[in-house]
């Protein structure tokens, strides 16, 4: 029973077609984390055209039109521009406007007349928001592209390290490191009438936002703006900073999308900074606290296909550390390790087939977002909460018959248990630009045949796994975070001889990283969901409790609290045979 | 993050002395809205730090706009914001007569008045302008044929407000022909059904409104015409893409060949849906030159736009969901939620259908309908704060005409009312009013005055001479409001400034609550800091 599922044959290899994702950001962390996303996009693109690239980069093995969207501005230039809808508080943009240009100067402002009104003006102008030196470089290059390639290269490089060192010390918003031009259509800023942002830190502080009507209708239009002109869309994926108010925003934004888009699926990453794991000061914190996972865990499952919560209490000394070396109180560094881990899940959503022929070469094992769906949540239990765990770097193959480390995959989702043994476990793994020993790029073949007997090593082997492999390793933005430690290479491989104790590497030493990413639904997560489960019993349904007022004051009713609860107990019993496996035979 | 500073500062942060907290910090808001009101007002451009413009003149738009702090001008606010919700309009003098009532209170209770008096006048009085209101509003007759001459006035009040005169009289028309479009007999006016839609437009303010419906998307089909007559609508929400049902995903496959069996069974479904509309296509269009357009609320897949367009059928795929029930409206027919049993009479009806294309926006104006109980106002602009504004006068236009047909009554405007309320409260009620309550009476009929001390000081005349004459005429037994351009009386009926009878009401029933609510607030505040005192 336990097997090795060979990889499916996506409709693309059936029809040829390519097919769209949709990406939707919610929340102030995940828009971090979009900006990192985005970034590696953008320098994907940039490298497939760069003759000096890497060759994995340059054979293009990534289809891009699945996450970009080709178009046109009212002045006739054309764009490619990512299908984004992208959701933030006022404010959150910093200096790039809400039309996805660069920020109008005050004194341009004062220029503008008011074509409706003959009467009196008044302009109340705010403090512009500065643009960082990275920022000003952006727009910089494109007027000025005549620097010469020449001796000019020391001196080019001395300006990258002050780029670097600028976003070390001076990101405020996650505009700031963003090198992507987005659509007018992509940036929503929201408007609540006196909803203080900065205590925007529970689900119930949402409420009057998400009861304007005009502001969720805002937000329905600009994502069928994208939906609409896919041909194909094969998912959305939803990435909610659900660690307070944003995830009631996004529980609404997503139970319209699935009355909108009833067959689409939505892939739901929830993440969190880790600096909201911060302490409670009191008791009615923490029950507010454990009621806000509680609701949120129901809420936002109960409209998407499978959930992803990413986000450690701490990076800096999670079992990443070895290899990065992360600020926790930057979410510029943080949201950096979520990217790179939900870039290495698209991998497979994308991977290019340059027909039958040249096919063994390229790639292996794409899906599309409904087929990871169903492989991760309609096999084995009926589980859609899933773990996901990830290498960076991932590990170079040894010569010879060698078994891939498997343990190099370390979680990034929080209370779940180590428990690696689970028979009913059902995995996918995507590997993408592992190297040999040596240097070189590891042959998917390779990559293949070293995952395989990995997987046949294991003392308790999975139910069900699907692997993906593209060689195209994870390029390094120059705005990415200097969280590399001084023994990961140029190309992400883990050196021997390496001096300890020196400055983390950024950009400029590190160029790529090859990446491993897991998601995993098996008991592992058990932990995570019982602990919700078990909080909105004991806080909130149970009669008397001390959080059934703080849940009246969020707007539920006592039948929608015992749903909640009910839904919550549904997903644990997914866990307990008698409950939820039917084919428990051997 | 950071978050947006108060565009204007509000005075909020005032500090009062001990136990006047709530009086005086009310100040700062009524300040910011106080130029707002009326013709002559003062529009407000607030260009945030990341250079976003928003243009407003609206109460209700700039409150939201302002990150109030303090807890008083939240609830004033709140309220304010309320009225706005339920009548449309009102924001601005909502806050001004609260206001108001807060500073005549304020000199009463320094001469030694207990809060409690005041509270109790201001019942009196509410009460008694509220009698007052019903009889001096003018009953509008609607029935079947509404006054529409009323119906302009009413619109026109309250755009020019918000928009110069020449762009304000251009949209009263609209306004008005768009409600009476949507209107049905012995049904509630669903504003909804008028659709609002915007073009971004080089120099152009132009607004128009279409009897019928903008979509802002297009075909997706190269062989699609881009402009038809005589058009039969079929408004769908039916799927016509081929979608991977759940338990054939991939998975289950022994061999790519019974994979490509279910692919195939799956396509034929989606292809026999397209053929059902097809069929309908060739049985009402066949001989003439009739054409058929789908406007599908699901998806459309290129193989369905395929044979879609080979048959002649202009199709639309992902129509927003309220343009369904607009479509209907507007076209006739009924939304077909499947394509088993449609027959002619499912299908909608417009004379014209054309796409617009401006960069890579689309848009598909479906008009010359009948009998059409859905329009579209359709904004042109040079930039988006101006077209955000515009929105906003046409809201608050709509809004206005709705008001009137459901009210069937009007208000005399210009600060006509203000004046014979005024005087109606001095002259008929004080005096029935024992004790001291009618200092309340007395203060409350003063704060009324705010409207038009305001309706004046904006247009730069002196706002006590205007008082002194407009009280003159009413002594007279004139009913005559402010002429903001000469500061002379004026008979607002003969100019015909109307205004809203639902806002009036509101506005003299929500403000005496919060004031009220504000008076005693303070005055327990002031008992427990007195009981604390060290002496």
């Amino acid at each position: 029973r336990q097997q090795l599922v060979a990889p499916p044959r996506s409709p693309r290899e059936a029809t040829g077609e390519m097919r769209e994702v949709v990406t939707v950001q919610v929340g102030g962390f995940a828009n971090f984390v979009g900006s990192h996303f985005w970034n590696f996009q953008d320098e994907l693109l940039g490298l497939a055209d760069d003759p000096a690239a890497d060759a994995a980069f340059r054979t293009a093995p990534l289809d891009m039109d699945v996450l970009y969207r080709t178009g046109e501005t009212l002045q006739g230039v054309s764009t490619y521009c990512p299908r984004l809808v992208s959701v933030g508080s006022r404010g959150s943009l910093g200096s790039l406007s809400s039309s996805g240009a660069p920020s109008l100067s005050s004194a341009a402002s004062d220029q503008l007349n008011v074509t409706t009104w003959s009467g009196n003006v008044t302009r109340s102008v705010e403090k512009p928001h500065g643009r960082n030196l990275f920022l000003q470089s952006l727009t910089e290059q494109e007027p000025n592209p005549s620097t010469s390639n020449g001796g000019n290269n020391s001196q080019k490089s001395v300006e990258d390290k002050d780029l670097v060192e600028c976003l070390e010390k001076d990101v405020n918003f996650w505009t700031d490191y963003t090198k992507v031009q987005y659509h007018p259509q992509s940036l929503y800023e929201m408007y609540g009438s006196w909803t203080d942002f900065d205590k925007f830190d529970n689900f119930g502080t949402a409420r009057e936002v998400v009861s304007e009507w005009s502001l969720m209708e805002e937000m329905n239009e600009k994502l069928r703006f994208f939906v609409e002109e896919c041909d194909h869309i094969q998912g959305i994926q939803f990435i909610v900073d659900d660690s307070g108010g944003f995830s009631s925003i996004a529980a609404t934004y997503l139970e319209n999308i699935a009355d909108d888009y009833t067959n689409t699926p939505v892939l739901l990453y929830c993440v969190r900074d880790p600096v909201t794991h911060g302490s409670s000061r009191n008791q009615r914190d923490t029950i507010t606290r454990s009621l806000h996972d509680a609701v949120s865990l129901s809420k936002l499952s109960s409209f998407c296909s499978l959930m992803v919560p990413i986000g450690l209490p701490s990076l800096s000394q999670s079992s990443l550390s070895p290899f990065l070396s992360i600020q926790d109180a930057k979410p510029f560094h943080s949201s950096a390790i979520s990217a790179a881990a939900i870039h290495s899940v698209t991998v497979p959503f994308r991977l290019q087939n340059a027909g039958p022929a040249s096919n063994i070469a390229h790639s292996s094992g794409n899906i599309d977002m409904r087929e990871l769906v169903h492989i991760i949540s309609d096999q084995g239990r009926q589980n859609m909460v899933t773990a996901l765990d990830v290498a960076m770097p991932a590990p170079s193959l040894k010569d010879g018959n060698d078994l891939w480390n498997m343990k190099s995959l370390r979680t990034l989702t929080p209370e779940i248990s180590d428990e690696e043994e689970d028979p009913y476990s059902v995995e996918s793994l995507v590997v993408h630009g592992v190297l040999r020993a040596g240097g070189h790029r590891a042959s998917i073949s390779q990559v293949k045949d070293s995952v395989y007997s990995a997987y046949e090593g294991r003392a308790t082997k999975p139910k069900f796994s699907h692997l993906s492999v593209s060689p195209c390793p994870l390029p390094i933005p120059l705005p990415f975070p200097s969280i590399f430690r001084s023994h990961i290479g140029q190309h992400g491989e883990i050196l021997s001889n390496h001096a300890e104790g020196t400055q983390p590497k950024g950009s400029l030493d590190v160029e790529s990283i090859p990446m491993a990413a897991r998601l995993r639904s098996s008991n592992a997560v058990l932990p995570f969901i019982e602990r919700r489960s078990l909080s909105l019993q004991k806080f909130g349904v149970a009669r008397g409790s001390l959080g059934t007022q703080i849940l009246r004051d969020w707007g539920f009713g006592r039948e929608e609290m015992e749903d909640m609860s009910e839904h919550l107990s549904k997903m644990v019993r997914a866990f307990h045979p008698e409950g939820g496996l039917t084919s428990d035979s051997d | 993050v950071d978050p947006h500073a108060e565009p204007e500062r509000g005075g909020d942060e005032q500090v009062g002395g001990p136990g006047h907290e709530h009086r005086r910090r009310q100040g700062g808001l009524q300040d910011v809205l106080k130029t707002n009101l009326g013709p002559k007002g003062t529009i407000k451009m607030l260009v945030g730090g990341a250079g976003d413009i928003k243009l407003t003149k609206d109460g209700n738009t700039l409150l939201k706009e302002m990150q109030i702090q303090n807890p008083t001008a939240i609830m004033i606010a709140r309220t304010a914001v309320a009225q706005d919700d339920t009548s449309g309009d009102g924001t601005t003098s909502t806050v001004l007569f609260i206001g108001e009532l807060m500073k005549m209170s304020e000199r009463c209770i320094e001469e030694g008045t207990h809060p409690r008096f005041l509270v109790d006048g201001f019942e009196v009085a509410k009460k008694a302008t509220l009698e007052f209101l019903e009889t001096f509003k003018t009953p509008v007759v609607i029935g079947d044929q509404p006054d529409r001459e009323i119906l302009k006035m009413v619109a026109r009040t309250t755009l020019r407000t918000k928009l110069y005169e020449g762009l304000a009289d251009q949209l009263t028309d609209i306004v008005v022909n768009a409600v009476l479009c949507i209107r049905q007999s012995d049904q509630p006016i669903d504003l909804f059904m008028v659709e609002i839609m915007h073009m971004r437009h080089k120099f152009d303010v132009d607004t128009r409104l279409i009897e019928g419906l903008v979509l802002d998307h297009g075909s997706r089909h190269p062989d699609m015409k881009r402009r038809a007559e005589n058009c039969y609508i079929l408004t769908a929400n039916v799927s016509l893409e081929y979608e991977k049902s759940e338990i054939n995903a991939g998975f289950f496959y022994s061999n790519a060949e019974q994979r490509e069996k279910m692919v195939t069974a799956e396509r034929r479904q989606v292809d026999e849906r397209v053929q059902k509309i097809i069929e309908l296509k060739n049985k009402v269009c066949a001989g003439t030159d009739k054409n058929f357009v789908v406007i599908n609320q699901k998806g459309i897949d290129p193989p369905s736009l395929d044979l879609l367009a080979r048959a002649g059928i202009i199709a639309l795929r992902r129509a927003k969901r309220r343009n369904m029930e607009r479509l209907v409206l507007a076209c006739g027919g009924e939304a077909i939620n499947s394509v088993e049993g449609m027959t002619e009479d499912c299908l909608g009806w417009a004379g014209l259908v054309y796409e617009h294309v401006l960069g890579e926006e689309k848009y598909t104006f479906v008009e010359n309908v009948k009998n059409p109980h859905s329009c579209t106002i359709l904004i042109k602009g040079p930039n988006d704060h101006t077209i955000a504004q515009i929105k906003d006068a046409v809201r608050d236009g709509l809004r206005s005409v709705k008001n009137t047909v459901e009210d069937e009554a009007v208000v005399l405007g210009a600060g006509a009312f203000e004046m014979a309320a005024r005087k109606h409260l001095i002259d008929n009620v004080k005096k029935t009013v024992k004790g001291r309550a009618q200092l309340g009476v007395g203060a409350f009929a003063d704060a009324l005055l705010v409207i038009p001390k305001t309706l004046a000081e904006n247009s730069g005349l002196d706002t006590q001479d205007v008082i002194v004459s407009l009280e003159n005429e009413h002594d007279r037994g004139l009913v005559v409001g402010l002429n903001h351009n000469t500061g002379e009386p004026v008979d607002p009926e003969m100019e015909g400034i109307y205004d809203n009878y639902s806002v009036k009401r509101q506005i003299v029933n929500s403000g005496p609550i919060i004031a009220s609510q504000l008076l005693l607030v303070d005055e327990v505040i002031r008992a427990g800091r007195n009981m604390r005192k060290p002496t």
